[in-house]
Order: structure tokens, then sequence, then C-alpha cells
């Protein structure tokens, strides 16, 4: 059951019902069983073993700690303990799901043996679980919030399953916060407003994800397919379409999760805002799968910084280099081992080119070159707050992106081959292709011209609804404060565009999000 | 420790590390008032304020801590 299926908004219709139906004092169990039967028809049934094996770890380190620093005092010696529940996540995790990090070396000690009848046979038996890399990121975090007493152990396990098994972020999170999703246990009121707003943006989201994201992945899968005859110019699509998809399929899942979530009464934190709006990557990355970020930040780079070694080694290279390249040493470090966790965190070697080192290594440069940067522009004396300023930067932002995510659509040898294809276009000569624009060369690729129309039509409302947000909060606000026809006429029209144009039914897998595998 | 006193020597910490002589903090400033405060900063700051004040802020404060009046509270608190 994907969370685009008809069986899921049947699921969830039923789901809500009960919710509100049955007292609210057992809302939280409603919630427990609903996760279960999503998980049964959603993943492989006995996988949730690893849920409950993490939630069991969780639940048993994080009272073992609360116990000692009772009996002792609240400086008792908890952090082995707490060493020990992370990192036996994180080798769960390890094993089952960043398989692509290690089995490559480990089939080197194994070159006796069919290396691809035990890849086969590895493949076979450990299925992952849905959404491991995102709980498995939410109980550390639990863990570590109870070790820095940032949060009260919770002491019922079943509630502390529920905050791992929360069906919503199961597909692609956000990765919670224990002290955001305690909300989970609260007792909720139905509000006609949560349901509103929640159907409205389940509604958004099915038009980002199965007429828009859709439509982009026929031609980019078309174009990647075949990369030696698609060359020129259709390279240029492939690399400047493919955000688009991406941000339309994670975004737009993202919108049905929130929305699904929000039915219940519980908010749960965004994970976009206007990526596309920032002026730098740095900001880029502050808009973009931002609990992912945020995560990142609060339990790998701080704990870093601030560890002794980290200390030591920023007042060394302070005193030897100055204090601008002492800090930026110390930046490049730090940068460095954070965008290595989220590579890694992605599992593969092409999301630790993708995202990580081209990353790394944009980020340093754009660090470095800052007082260079600030000088032209006060030489020339631009308008750094003028619109053209903001869309030249975001445009930038775009490419830089667009670069990275070139990698991450094909793998790091078929992504040079394109960016290179794609340069060929500027510097060699003879070799654009301009015409496949206006021949009937795009058709070839899958789609018809309403398709193209469409994608054009759904891209500018998206940039629509970017802009309200950027205004309003939420364009939702904005679109409750029109009077009750136009209102209506939004909802509806939105509703028809995904009933005729959205790509489900039989013989159609829209079940699939970019973002599902992590 | 008086408030005041706390704040007098914040600035300076703040004043020192960021290279920043116009700083001036109050109760709401948080990290997007003052040009230059980033997470990397961020850290620099407490090893700052923690070298001048003479304890360790636990990690868990620095992770939730919203703005500088927050920040003063934990100083206050601890120092006490």
């Amino acid at each position: 059951m994907s969370i685009t299926s008809f069986y899921f908004l049947v699921f969830i219709t039923i789901g809500v019902a009960f919710y509100y139906v049955l007292p609210k004092k057992i809302q939280w169990v409603v919630l427990l069983l609903l996760s279960l039967v999503f998980y049964y028809f959603a993943a492989v049934p006995y996988t949730i073993g690893y849920l409950a094996a993490s939630t069991l770890i969780a639940y048993f380190s994080t009272l073992w700690m609360k116990r000692k620093r009772e009996k002792q005092n609240q400086d008792a010696k908890v952090l082995p303990v707490t060493m020990i529940a992370l990192l036996i996540n994180i080798a769960i995790w390890f094993v089952v799901k960043g398989r692509d990090l290690w089995f490559p070396f480990a089939s080197g000690f194994m070159a006796r043996h069919d290396v691809l009848q035990i890849d086969a046979e590895i493949n076979l038996r450990m299925i992952a679980s849905l959404g491991m890399g995102y709980y498995t990121l939410q109980i550390m975090g639990y863990i570590i919030d109870c070790y820095w007493q940032n949060a009260v152990p919770q002491k019922n396990p079943l509630k502390l399953f529920l905050f791992v098994s929360y069906f919503p972020q199961l597909t692609t999170g956000p990765i919670s916060r224990y002290a955001q999703l305690e909300t989970l246990y609260e007792r909720h009121k139905f509000e006609y407003q949560n349901i509103s707003f929640g159907a409205q943006r389940i509604l958004w989201g099915f038009t980002k994800k199965i007429v828009l994201a859709e439509r982009i992945g026929i031609i980019v899968s078309a174009l990647n397919s075949d990369m030696s005859t698609y060359t020129g110019f259709y390279s240029w699509i492939a690399i400047l379409l493919y955000p688009l998809q991406m941000y339309a399929d994670f975004s737009g899942c993202m919108d049905i999760v929130l929305g699904v979530s929000e039915l219940f009464g519980i908010r749960l934190a965004e994970n976009f805002h206007n990526p596309f709006f920032a002026r730098t990557s740095q900001e880029f990355w502050q808009r973009w799968h931002i609990t992912l970020g945020t995560w990142a930040k609060d339990y790998v780079l701080y704990p870093l910084l601030k560890s002794k070694r980290m200390i030591r080694f920023g007042k060394f290279t302070r005193k030897k280099f100055g204090k601008k390249a002492g800090k930026f040493l110390v930046n490049m470090a730090g940068m460095f081992i954070l965008w290595m966790v989220m590579g890694i965190w992605h599992g593969g070697l092409r999301y630790i080119a993708g995202v990580s080192l081209w990353y790394w290594v944009i980020l340093m440069l754009g660090d470095l070159f800052a007082p260079v940067f600030l000088k032209i522009t006060n030489k020339l004396e631009m308008k750094t707050d003028s619109f053209a300023w903001h869309f030249f930067q975001s445009g930038r932002t775009y490419l830089i992106y667009a670069v990275g995510a070139t990698f991450f659509s094909v793998g790091v040898t078929d992504g040079i081959y394109r960016l290179k294809d794609a340069l060929k276009v500027l510097c060699v000569k003879n070799y654009a292709n301009p015409w496949i624009f206006f021949d009937q060369s795009i058709l070839n690729l899958g789609v018809t011209w309403g398709d193209i129309n469409l994608i054009i039509f759904v891209s500018v409302i998206v940039l629509l609804v970017a802009i309200l947000r950027e205004k309003h909060g939420y364009a939702r606000i904005w679109v409750q404060q029109q009077c009750f026809i136009f209102r209506w006429m939004i909802w509806i029209s939105l509703f028809i565009i995904v009933l005729i144009w959205g790509k489900y039914g039989p013989g159609y897998d829209a079940s699939i999000f970019i973002y599902e595998g992590f | 420790m008086t408030k005041e006193e706390v704040y007098k020597r914040l600035n300076e910490v703040f004043r020192e590390v960021l290279d920043d002589d116009s700083i001036e903090l109050h109760d709401e400033t948080v990290a997007d008032d003052v040009d230059g405060w980033d997470s990397f900063e961020h850290i620099n700051l407490i090893v700052g304020v923690e070298e001048e004040f003479g304890f360790k802020i636990p990690m868990g404060k620095v992770v939730t801590m919203k703005n500088v009046g927050e920040m003063v509270d934990i100083i206050l608190e601890m120092g006490k």
C-alpha cells in the first residue's frame, strides 16, 4: 500500500473516523494499530522486528540512564551505555541498509566464492524495514536527547514504539524530534480546520507527485536510458529537469505525509521551505531536507566541534595560521565530516560523490572566496537587494544543485559523462542541437505536447504557491482568506487535474518515491 | 553576578570571537541578527563563553538555546 494509492486514502478515512469516534484516552492506541496495519500492507511484515529491536534498545538504555541518575546523581556515568545503544542502532542500519557500502569490500575477501550468488542471497535474506534510514536517526536522536537530559525517558514501551513506527513518516520522513512528537500521546479534539487543511495538503501533494513529478520522470528516465544518443541539449534538459522532478517528488510526498498527520491533529516538522529561492548553496541546504540537516547539525556537528580534540585543533590552527585561516581549517574538517555522514546515510558511492564531496568543495570554495566576491560586488556597485540579483543568485544555486543531483541520479561515471557532454554544447563548434526544441524530437521521449504543457502549467502553479508561501506562511492560509466560490474553485480544479492527468491506476506504478529507498 | 555584568562580558566575548566591535547584545538577539554567527561560530562563541566565565555549558543546552537571553539565563544559572 503506497501513500499515493486509492487503498491508502480509504485506509486513512476509516482510520480518522475511528480516531475521533473512539474515546480520546485511547487515541494513541488507534494510531499504533493503524501504524501496524499500514506496515503489514506497505512493507514486508516481519521486518517490523527491526523497528521493535530499535525501540527496545532505546527503551532499556534510556530507562537505565534515568535510574542510574536517580540513584547516584546527575553526573552519573551513563555515556558508555548511551554509546552502546547508539552503536547497535548504527550497526543494524549499516549491515542491512548500508549494504552498498560494505559489500564491494566484503566481496574482495570472498573472491573464491561466487560473489553474485552471495550478493543475491544477502539481498534475499536481508530485506530492510520500511523507513529504516529515517526512524534510525529519529530513535538515535531520542537516545541522545535523554542523555543530554533534553527529554524524559518514555516509560511505556508501546508509546515509544509508536514514536518509531508512526505510519505517515515511515515512507520518507520527516525525521522528527521526540519533544515535537510528544503530541502523539495527547488527546486531540475533532477540529474542522485540521481535516480541511490536511485534505488540501494531501491533494496538493498528489498534484506535485502524480501529475508533475511522474511526467518529468518519464522524460528524465528516457534521457538516462540512452546517454550516447541523447546528447547536447538533451543533456541540459536532463540536468536541469532532474532537480525539479526530485523537488516535486520528495516535497509532494512530504505534503501528503504532513497532510495525513494533520488529519489526526499532529503537526510534523517541515522538510522543505522553498529551496529554489535560496540565494546560496548554504541557504539551499537550510531549505531542502531540513530535518536531515538539522539532525546532523545538532547530533553530529555540534558535539564534534565541541569535542576537546576539535577545540584543541582549532586553537592550534589559529595560532599557527592566524585567526581567519585557522577558523577556515576547522570549518573544512567539520564540514567534511558532516557531509560524509549525510552521504553515508544515503548509502552509496554515488551519494557520497554527488551529495557530499561536491557540496563540500562548493561550500568551501564559497567560504574561501566570499570576501573576494564581496569586494567585486561592492566595486561594481551591484544592487544586491534587487530582484535581478536574487534571480541570478538563485539560478546559480539551482545549477550547483543540478550538478550534484546528476551524480545522485545516474552515478559518478555516467554523471561525469553527462556533465562533459553538456559542456561540449558551449565549447565544441557545431555540437549544439537546438532544433530538438522545435522539431518533433522531444516526443520520442515518451511524452506528448499535452504532457509538456501540463508540466509547464503545474510548474507555474508550484511557483505561485511558493511565492504565496514566502509571503503568507502557507499558500492555503491565503486561499482560506478568499471568498467561498474562488476557494472551492481552486480545490475542485486541483482535484480534477489530479483525477484526469494523474498517473495512477492499474498498470501504473507511481508508488515509488525517489526518497523512499533511504 | 548581575545581568548587566554578564552582558558586558558577553559583548566582549562576541566582539572578540566574531571580530566585530559594533556588536551589542540584547535578550532577543538571535543568530540571524549578528553577522557571521553561523553553526561554526556558535560553538566558538560557546567555547569563548566557557573560558570567560570558567564553567562548561552542557551539550543539551548548546543545541536548545534560542537567543542571547537564554544564553544569559544559563550563564546566571551556572555561575551561582
